[in-house]
């Protein structure tokens, strides 16, 4: 990307992607430390940034996890400087710690927070706003309703941040961050900010957060600055209100909800037709604008995306001051749902309903539903020849050993597919029908998925408890190990758990775009680095039982896994196999090798239950088939065939 | 021209859908930067994490818009670069008169290949898509590609039929230009002819008909 748009003249226009636009915003505010960890809908600012690095003068690097990110970007500030971090909303739970103590102590060079929520969840494990995260805070918070709102803001949040003397809030969501939109790009900054450390900033050790004269007294600083805050509120430009004279119904409409309000108001033919507050500073509530929007109205709906976040804070405001005013939203008189994601479609709906107009969004709506029955899914699965097949396919045989109802906790990560249940049948609910149930497809095998780092705590409960019915196992990718696991293993350790916990090295952050982190060998900027040996950590750690297996070699990685949970206490099985895209991405094979000699197949399919999407079965003749087109000549298929019948030799 | 036109860019993983809805994107606010205010640009793209080899669809709104997904039952155009994903977003996107394009290479998911679920015949599309009041085309892009030099031109084959349909308010100059901007340089020639390649086709198929 050397062409890259982000690098682009200001006055310019561009098709940018909410990310890139996002990333240069912080360009054209003169950034000068970039730190994320990488979850997606985020990752492609840090990755942006990265590429134009090069050209620019910041820092930038992918942190083992958003707490150091956000802790980068913190300490980078207090001495002066602009940093920004970003991360998915899963990631400010990670930095949730640092995150509220920060505003106490507040910031020096502005301080910008990007969090990229996702609603519907298209990319996560859960839809959660953290607008609220930011209210919580009690630190400002801005929501782009567009591409070009996602740069200005940006941007904009750097001067917020040092006027208030606070870290910015930004909240994108997938809509915004992996869209893309006409985008007209600003003038960069040129000068830097100095950078310099004032050790008794106003009030008495105002970095020490713990230090006199206390968190009381800082929390107080924090809500005597508040009102300022507010008072930028009612004046952003982000703010934008728009009187219709005589209207009795309002509008508000916050961040990326105003885009699907205006487009919905259009469809249904009410444009301009209603008194409209659209909201891009959030978080504190513009209360002036909220007055003067509410004079003389009597209906009040509010649309935004995830939870009734500003609905909530008008409630509040309004509920001393304002008699029969009747809110419409996403609480108590509910138009629109607190999950899922919004649309045009929806939004439509929800206005044409409760203002009493004729709308049909869809006259072909049974017939689409139909066909939509009727046509075939494209499953997600993992890839062919991906070496986390090979840790399943070794789990599944070392299983057939242990008949009890053994555990498997997952985690997060292209493994997290072994929890999906392509392909498989859906167990029976009722609890005795569910012992009988064996792992038999690759995609059924987790048991228990969360969060980043949570299976082998899991784990540890449910040993430390006494389960006994089964083996108690977790796994984890190698991204995730460092990212979230290494306490645990400590705990483990010292409180003697019986469990046995399988890190699947693949040796990228693979899930999230591949980006490199300690067991990668390379920095952020690609440039070579030590691996961290993962294997003499977790002896440092006390660890006592621990393994490598390939993920390619079935009985051995099989035998090592037996041998595993055959041992009282934590033992660990170090699973490597590079990721197979990046293997093949260096090296791609031409002339693949591997097929299935027909005559000796005979239907069984243990290789379709290996769940490659490389091997293929034909219902009709009742014989499997190798893809030459994804196949990657792994070799697990032949390794699983009970008959030979897969050969990785070439066709004679 | 219409207040907003809507097209839906599918296809599965890796086939450079994305790519394509970006080029068309480009090339429609290129070519009419003279009214920026009432001409927006927005593309919304619906795909799943990690999904490599999973299906990809990316919507494309050009003109008096804000939003960047398609509504149900609202797209005058579906480019797809393979024929289940074609059918998979008509069935959701395909507006009454709409058309879809189709590249009829076929790349059937997992879920077929494994024998749990059959992949529709060309037939099955064909009257699928006539029932919601749609046209489809068919074009042999994946042919087109390797005669234009190398089948990773699919997507380009598929953009020219979508550009000689009349469906995408832009200019050819604007368009080849966004082709030569996000393509890679020594592929250029070959995704101009897969253009040019891609255009003819459509302009072939539907004089005839
Ligand atoms: C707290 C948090 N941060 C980021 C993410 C995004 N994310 C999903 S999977 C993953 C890492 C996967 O890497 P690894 O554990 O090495 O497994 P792989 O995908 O390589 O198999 C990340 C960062 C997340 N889900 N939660």
């Amino acid at each position: 990307m050397s062409s890259q748009p982000v690098l682009a003249d200001g006055g310019t226009r561009h098709l940018l992607m909410g990310n890139e636009a996002i990333a240069r915003g912080a360009i054209e505010a003169g950034v000068q430390l970039v730190a994320a960890y990488p979850g997606t809908p985020s990752s492609e600012i840090c990755e942006v940034l990265i590429d134009a690095a090069p050209h620019c003068d910041y820092y930038v690097e992918w942190s083992t996890n958003e707490k150091i990110a956000f802790e980068m970007a913190a300490g980078a500030s207090l001495v002066g400087a602009r940093s920004i971090v970003a991360m998915k909303n899963a990631g400010l739970n990670v930095a949730m710690d640092t995150f509220m103590t920060l505003p106490y102590g507040g910031v020096k060079g502005g301080m910008v927070i990007v969090v990229a929520d996702d609603p519907a969840a298209h990319y996560s494990s859960t839809e959660q706003d953290t607008r609220f995260a930011a209210a919580y805070a009690e630190i400002p918070c801005l929501e782009p309703m567009d591409q070009q709102e996602a740069l200005e803001m940006t941007k904009a949040a750097f001067e917020i941040s040092e006027e208030m003397e606070l870290p910015v809030f930004l909240r994108s969501v997938s809509r915004i961050s992996h869209a893309s939109g006409d985008v007209l790009l600003g003038d960069l900054r040129e000068e830097r900010n100095q950078l310099g450390f004032n050790k008794h900033y106003k009030l008495p050790f105002r970095w020490n957060v713990y230090g006199p004269p206390g968190a009381l007294e800082k929390h107080k600083w924090l809500h005597s600055i508040l009102p300022k805050a507010k008072e930028l509120s009612n004046i952003s430009p982000f703010n934008k209100l728009n009187l219709v004279p005589n209207s009795k119904t309002a509008i508000v409409m916050a961040g990326i909800g105003a885009a699907y309000g205006i487009d919905a108001l259009r469809r249904i033919g009410l444009a301009d037709q209603f008194s409209t507050l659209k909201l891009g500073m959030v978080y504190p509530l513009a209360e002036k604008l909220v007055d003067e929007l509410l004079e003389g109205v009597d209906t009040l709906i509010v649309i935004e995306e995830g939870d009734p976040v500003v609905e909530n804070q008008i409630r509040a405001y309004v509920q001393s001051n304002t008699s029969g005013l009747t809110i419409y939203g996403k609480s108590i008189n509910k138009i629109l749902n607190p999950y899922g994601e919004l649309n045009a479609d929806v939004v439509s709906e929800a206005l044409a309903g409760l203002l009493g107009i004729e709308y049909c969004g869809d006259v072909m709506s049974d017939v689409r539903q139909s066909i939509i029955e009727t046509v075939t899914p494209r499953s997600s699965t993992l890839c062919a020849g991906c070496s986390h097949l090979g840790t399943y396919a070794a789990l599944k045989q070392v299983l057939k050993k242990y008949p009890g109802i053994n555990i498997i906790n997952g985690d997060i990560g292209c493994y997290e597919q072994g929890g999906y249940g392509v392909a498989g049948t859906t167990p029976s609910p009722n609890d005795d029908e569910s012992k009988k149930y064996p792992n038999i497809s690759t995609y059924e095998m987790l048991d228990t998925i969360h969060v980043m780092g949570s299976g082998i705590g899991l784990a540890q409960g449910q040993a430390h408890v006494g389960y006994s019915d089964g083996k108690i196992l977790a796994v984890a990718g190698d991204s995730t190990f460092i990212h979230a696991v290494l306490p645990s293993v400590v705990n483990c350790v010292y409180s003697e758990a019986d469990i046995t916990f399988l890190v699947l090295d693949n040796r990228w952050t693979c899930m999230t775009g591949h980006q490199p982190n300690p067991n990668t060998g390379l920095s952020s900027l690609g440039e070579p680095r030590e691996r961290l040996d993962l294997e003499k950590v977790v002896r440092a750690f006390g660890v006592n039982h621990v393994m490598k297996a390939n993920a390619y070699d079935l009985e051995c990685l099989s035998e090592t896994i037996h041998h595993a949970l055959e041992h009282k206490g934590i033992s660990i099985v170090i699973v490597e196999g590079e990721c197979m895209l990046q293997v093949q991405r260096r090296n791609r094979t031409v002339n693949v090798k591997t097929h299935v000699i027909q005559d000796k197949c005979i239907g069984c399919r243990a290789c379709v239950n290996l769940g490659c999407p490389a091997v293929t079965f034909d219902k009709v003749k009742r014989k499997a088939g190798i893809d030459p087109l994804t196949c990657t000549d792994c070799g697990l298929c032949s390794q699983i065939c009970p008959v030979n019948a897969i050969s990785k030799k070439g066709r004679d | 021209m219409k207040q907003e036109i809507n097209i839906v860019v599918a296809g599965v993983g890796g086939q450079g859908s994305i790519l394509a809805s970006h080029i068309i994107a480009e090339a429609a606010m290129c070519s009419n930067d003279t009214r920026r205010e009432h001409f927006k640009v927005r593309v919304g793209e619906t795909f799943g994490a990690a999904m490599r080899g999973g299906a990809v669809a990316s919507h494309i709104r050009l003109g008096l818009v804000e939003s960047p997904l398609v509504g149900s039952g609202r797209a005058d155009l579906i480019v797809a670069m393979e024929p289940l994903e074609g059918l998979r977003n008509a069935a959701k996107y395909l507006a009454q008169d709409g058309l879809v394009l189709v590249n009829r290479a076929s790349i059937p998911p997992v879920d077929v290949k494994v024998g749990n679920f059959e992949y529709p015949t060309e037939d099955m599309i064909v009257q699928s898509i006539g029932n919601l009041g749609g046209k489809v085309v068919f074009i042999d892009a994946t042919n087109l590609a390797i005669k234009a030099g190398t089948a990773k031109t699919v997507s380009v084959v598929m953009i020219g039929a979508a550009y000689a349909s009349g469906l995408i308010p832009c200019t050819e100059e604007k368009i080849k230009q966004s082709i030569e901007n996000r393509v890679p340089a020594k592929f250029t020639k070959a995704n101009l002819d897969a253009f040019a390649l891609g255009a003819e086709e459509y302009r072939r198929i539907t004089n005839g008909s």
